[in-house]
Protein backbone atom coordinates (compact mmCIF):
# COMPACT_ATOMS: atom_id res chain seq x y z
CA UNK A 1 0.00 0.00 0.00
CA UNK A 2 1.40 3.69 -1.13
CA UNK A 3 -0.63 5.48 2.34
CA UNK A 4 -3.47 6.38 -0.09
CA UNK A 5 -5.44 5.40 2.34
CA UNK A 6 -7.16 8.14 3.62
CA UNK A 7 -7.24 8.73 8.02
CA UNK A 8 -10.33 7.99 9.24
CA UNK A 9 -12.39 10.69 10.88
CA UNK A 10 -15.03 10.48 13.49
CA UNK A 11 -16.72 13.54 14.22
CA UNK A 12 -18.55 13.76 17.84
CA UNK A 13 -21.73 15.70 17.87
CA UNK A 14 -22.85 17.74 21.18
CA UNK A 15 -24.33 15.10 23.65
CA UNK A 16 -25.92 18.06 25.57
CA UNK A 17 -26.24 22.14 25.24
CA UNK A 18 -24.20 24.67 27.09
CA UNK A 19 -21.08 26.45 28.08
CA UNK A 20 -17.95 24.76 27.02
CA UNK A 21 -15.06 24.12 29.86
CA UNK A 22 -11.35 23.41 28.48
CA UNK A 23 -10.55 19.65 29.83
CA UNK A 24 -8.02 21.29 31.94
CA UNK A 25 -10.27 23.73 33.59
CA UNK A 26 -12.43 20.51 34.65
CA UNK A 27 -12.26 21.06 38.91
CA UNK A 28 -11.05 16.93 38.86
CA UNK A 29 -7.33 16.88 38.47
CA UNK A 30 -7.92 13.37 36.93
CA UNK A 31 -10.02 14.63 34.18
CA UNK A 32 -7.77 17.91 34.09
CA UNK A 33 -4.33 16.56 34.26
CA UNK A 34 -6.10 14.21 31.31
CA UNK A 35 -5.53 11.21 33.20
CA UNK A 36 -8.73 9.89 31.76
CA UNK A 37 -8.43 10.60 28.15
CA UNK A 38 -8.78 14.36 26.58
CA UNK A 39 -11.49 16.01 25.18
CA UNK A 40 -13.91 18.74 26.30
CA UNK A 41 -16.55 19.59 28.85
CA UNK A 42 -19.75 21.05 28.81
CA UNK A 43 -21.97 23.06 31.45
CA UNK A 44 -24.70 21.57 30.71
CA UNK A 45 -28.27 23.57 30.50
CA UNK A 46 -30.01 20.68 28.72
CA UNK A 47 -31.98 17.28 30.20
CA UNK A 48 -31.17 14.72 28.08
CA UNK A 49 -27.76 13.23 27.27
CA UNK A 50 -27.59 12.77 23.75
CA UNK A 51 -25.13 9.69 22.42
CA UNK A 52 -22.74 11.82 20.40
CA UNK A 53 -21.86 8.83 17.83
CA UNK A 54 -23.09 6.18 15.99
CA UNK A 55 -21.87 2.63 18.86
CA UNK A 56 -21.77 0.28 21.09
CA UNK A 57 -22.30 1.41 25.07
CA UNK A 58 -19.42 -0.38 26.49
CA UNK A 59 -20.06 0.67 30.02
CA UNK A 60 -22.84 1.97 32.13
CA UNK A 61 -22.39 2.64 35.59
CA UNK A 62 -24.80 0.84 37.97
CA UNK A 63 -25.35 4.87 39.47
CA UNK A 64 -25.65 6.16 36.01
CA UNK A 65 -23.47 8.99 36.11
CA UNK A 66 -21.34 7.60 33.34
CA UNK A 67 -21.40 6.02 30.08
CA UNK A 68 -18.55 4.75 28.29
CA UNK A 69 -19.54 3.95 24.01
CA UNK A 70 -17.39 2.92 21.54
CA UNK A 71 -17.22 3.22 17.88
CA UNK A 72 -16.84 0.74 15.03
CA UNK A 73 -13.59 2.59 14.31
CA UNK A 74 -12.59 1.78 18.00
CA UNK A 75 -12.73 4.95 19.52
CA UNK A 76 -13.49 4.90 23.36
CA UNK A 77 -15.80 7.69 24.15
CA UNK A 78 -16.45 8.53 27.91
CA UNK A 79 -19.37 10.35 28.81
CA UNK A 80 -19.50 11.59 32.24
CA UNK A 81 -22.08 13.62 33.83
CA UNK A 82 -20.75 16.06 36.79
CA UNK A 83 -17.61 15.69 39.16
CA UNK A 84 -17.90 12.94 41.85
CA UNK A 85 -21.55 12.34 40.85
CA UNK A 86 -20.63 8.24 41.57
CA UNK A 87 -21.20 9.66 45.02
CA UNK A 88 -24.74 10.44 44.34
CA UNK A 89 -25.68 6.52 43.86
CA UNK A 90 -27.75 7.04 40.91
CA UNK A 91 -30.20 9.69 42.39
CA UNK A 92 -30.87 12.83 39.67
CA UNK A 93 -30.12 10.19 36.64
CA UNK A 94 -32.57 8.06 34.79
CA UNK A 95 -30.99 5.77 32.46
CA UNK A 96 -32.50 5.28 28.76
CA UNK A 97 -30.76 2.60 27.47
CA UNK A 98 -28.56 -0.84 28.55
CA UNK A 99 -25.20 -1.52 28.43
CA UNK A 100 -24.39 -3.45 25.18
CA UNK A 101 -27.10 -1.85 22.86
CA UNK A 102 -27.00 -0.16 19.88
CA UNK A 103 -26.85 3.46 19.64
CA UNK A 104 -27.35 5.88 16.82
CA UNK A 105 -26.06 9.87 16.87
CA UNK A 106 -28.61 11.87 18.71
CA UNK A 107 -30.41 8.91 20.41
CA UNK A 108 -31.00 10.07 24.17
CA UNK A 109 -28.85 8.09 26.32
CA UNK A 110 -29.47 9.23 29.91
CA UNK A 111 -32.02 12.08 31.48
CA UNK A 112 -30.79 13.98 34.46
CA UNK A 113 -32.18 16.71 36.86
CA UNK A 114 -29.16 19.32 37.00
CA UNK A 115 -31.03 20.87 39.77
CA UNK A 116 -30.27 17.59 42.33
CA UNK A 117 -26.51 17.10 40.74
CA UNK A 118 -25.60 20.98 41.30
CA UNK A 119 -27.28 20.88 45.17
CA UNK A 120 -25.22 17.98 46.19
CA UNK A 121 -22.52 17.00 43.93
CA UNK A 122 -19.13 19.58 43.55
CA UNK A 123 -20.25 20.86 39.92
CA UNK A 124 -22.40 20.12 36.82
CA UNK A 125 -19.22 20.22 34.73
CA UNK A 126 -19.34 17.25 32.35
CA UNK A 127 -16.43 15.78 30.63
CA UNK A 128 -16.92 14.59 27.31
CA UNK A 129 -13.34 12.17 26.56
CA UNK A 130 -11.95 10.07 24.82
CA UNK A 131 -10.17 6.92 26.49
CA UNK A 132 -8.12 5.23 24.59
CA UNK A 133 -5.91 8.60 22.90
CA UNK A 134 -3.19 6.16 21.46
CA UNK A 135 -5.36 5.68 18.47
CA UNK A 136 -6.07 9.45 18.08
CA UNK A 137 -3.97 11.37 15.35
CA UNK A 138 -5.77 14.56 16.03
CA UNK A 139 -8.78 15.78 17.90
CA UNK A 140 -10.20 19.19 16.92
CA UNK A 141 -12.42 20.80 18.89
CA UNK A 142 -14.83 22.70 16.23
CA UNK A 143 -16.97 24.99 18.88
CA UNK A 144 -15.70 27.93 21.39
CA UNK A 145 -17.35 29.16 24.46
CA UNK A 146 -21.12 27.79 23.81
CA UNK A 147 -22.46 24.29 22.17
CA UNK A 148 -26.11 23.39 21.30
CA UNK A 149 -26.95 19.71 21.10
CA UNK A 150 -25.75 18.06 17.68
CA UNK A 151 -23.87 20.72 16.57
CA UNK A 152 -20.19 19.36 15.90
CA UNK A 153 -18.17 19.47 18.78
CA UNK A 154 -15.14 17.60 18.13
CA UNK A 155 -13.21 15.79 15.05
CA UNK A 156 -11.15 12.96 15.87
CA UNK A 157 -8.57 11.65 13.34
CA UNK A 158 -7.50 7.91 13.83
CA UNK A 159 -4.01 6.98 13.16
CA UNK A 160 -3.68 4.46 10.00
CA UNK B 1 4.08 -14.26 34.86
CA UNK B 2 3.10 -13.33 38.79
CA UNK B 3 -0.28 -12.52 40.01
CA UNK B 4 -1.63 -11.54 43.64
CA UNK B 5 -4.58 -10.90 44.92
CA UNK B 6 -5.82 -7.29 45.99
CA UNK B 7 -9.14 -5.85 47.75
CA UNK B 8 -10.49 -3.07 46.36
CA UNK B 9 -10.78 -0.66 49.22
CA UNK B 10 -12.26 2.99 48.63
CA UNK B 11 -16.16 3.31 48.84
CA UNK B 12 -16.73 3.99 45.19
CA UNK B 13 -15.23 1.18 43.91
CA UNK B 14 -12.48 2.20 40.56
CA UNK B 15 -14.95 4.44 39.14
CA UNK B 16 -13.17 7.17 36.38
CA UNK B 17 -11.13 9.00 38.83
CA UNK B 18 -9.44 5.70 40.64
CA UNK B 19 -9.57 3.85 37.42
CA UNK B 20 -7.35 6.92 35.74
CA UNK B 21 -4.91 7.34 38.23
CA UNK B 22 -4.43 3.42 38.40
CA UNK B 23 -3.95 2.99 34.42
CA UNK B 24 -1.30 6.32 34.73
CA UNK B 25 0.64 4.02 37.30
CA UNK B 26 -0.06 0.88 35.51
CA UNK B 27 1.60 2.79 32.28
CA UNK B 28 5.20 2.86 34.16
CA UNK B 29 5.73 -0.94 33.62
CA UNK B 30 6.75 -2.56 30.25
CA UNK B 31 5.07 -5.68 31.25
CA UNK B 32 1.23 -6.83 29.62
CA UNK B 33 -0.72 -5.90 32.99
CA UNK B 34 -4.45 -7.82 33.41
CA UNK B 35 -6.77 -7.04 36.34
CA UNK B 36 -9.29 -9.72 37.14
CA UNK B 37 -12.61 -10.00 38.58
CA UNK B 38 -13.85 -13.28 38.19
CA UNK B 39 -14.28 -14.74 34.97
CA UNK B 40 -13.56 -11.04 33.63
CA UNK B 41 -10.37 -10.05 32.09
CA UNK B 42 -9.13 -6.94 31.80
CA UNK B 43 -6.04 -5.27 30.39
CA UNK B 44 -5.01 -2.99 33.06
CA UNK B 45 -3.58 -0.14 30.75
CA UNK B 46 -7.22 0.96 29.23
CA UNK B 47 -9.12 3.24 31.10
CA UNK B 48 -12.27 1.84 30.06
CA UNK B 49 -11.62 -1.52 30.78
CA UNK B 50 -10.14 -1.01 33.76
CA UNK B 51 -13.70 0.97 34.05
CA UNK B 52 -15.77 -2.22 32.75
CA UNK B 53 -14.76 -4.18 35.44
CA UNK B 54 -17.00 -3.19 37.79
CA UNK B 55 -14.49 -3.69 40.94
CA UNK B 56 -16.33 -2.44 44.03
CA UNK B 57 -15.70 -2.24 47.33
CA UNK B 58 -14.73 -5.16 49.01
CA UNK B 59 -14.20 -7.08 45.61
CA UNK B 60 -11.32 -9.03 45.68
CA UNK B 61 -9.37 -8.95 42.29
CA UNK B 62 -6.44 -10.17 40.48
CA UNK B 63 -3.24 -8.13 39.34
CA UNK B 64 -1.47 -10.38 36.65
CA UNK B 65 1.66 -9.30 34.98
CA UNK B 66 3.49 -10.19 32.53
CA UNK B 67 7.10 -9.28 31.62
CA UNK B 68 10.65 -8.01 33.00
CA UNK B 69 9.09 -5.83 35.76
CA UNK B 70 6.71 -8.27 36.57
CA UNK B 71 7.92 -8.35 40.14
CA UNK B 72 7.98 -4.98 40.98
CA UNK B 73 4.89 -4.12 38.61
CA UNK B 74 2.55 -6.38 40.88
CA UNK B 75 3.81 -5.45 43.63
CA UNK B 76 3.75 -1.92 43.29
CA UNK B 77 0.41 -1.86 41.56
CA UNK B 78 -1.26 -4.28 44.45
CA UNK B 79 0.42 -1.30 47.40
CA UNK B 80 -1.07 1.31 45.31
CA UNK B 81 -4.31 -0.35 44.93
CA UNK B 82 -4.82 -1.50 48.24
CA UNK B 83 -3.29 1.61 49.75
CA UNK B 84 -2.27 4.68 48.34
CA UNK B 85 -5.78 4.94 46.09
CA UNK B 86 -8.04 4.58 49.14
CA UNK B 87 -5.79 7.70 50.75
CA UNK B 88 -6.00 9.82 48.15
CA UNK B 89 -9.70 9.26 47.31
CA UNK B 90 -10.14 9.93 50.62
CA UNK B 91 -8.69 13.40 50.42
CA UNK B 92 -11.29 14.39 48.00
CA UNK B 93 -14.25 14.16 50.95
Amino acid sequence: MFGILKNKKVILKAPLSGELVRIDDVPDEAFALKMIGDGIAIKPDTPFLLSPVNGEVIQKFSTNHALGIRTKEGLEILLHMGIDTVDLKGLGFEPLISEGERVSVGQRLLKIDWDIIADKAPSIISPIVITNMEIVEKMEILKEEYVKINQDLLAITIKK
Amino acid sequence: MLEREVIIKNETGLHARPAGRFVKESKNYVSDIKLINGSKEINAKSIMSVMTLGARKGQMIKIQASGDDEEKAVKDLAHFLEIELPLLEKSKE
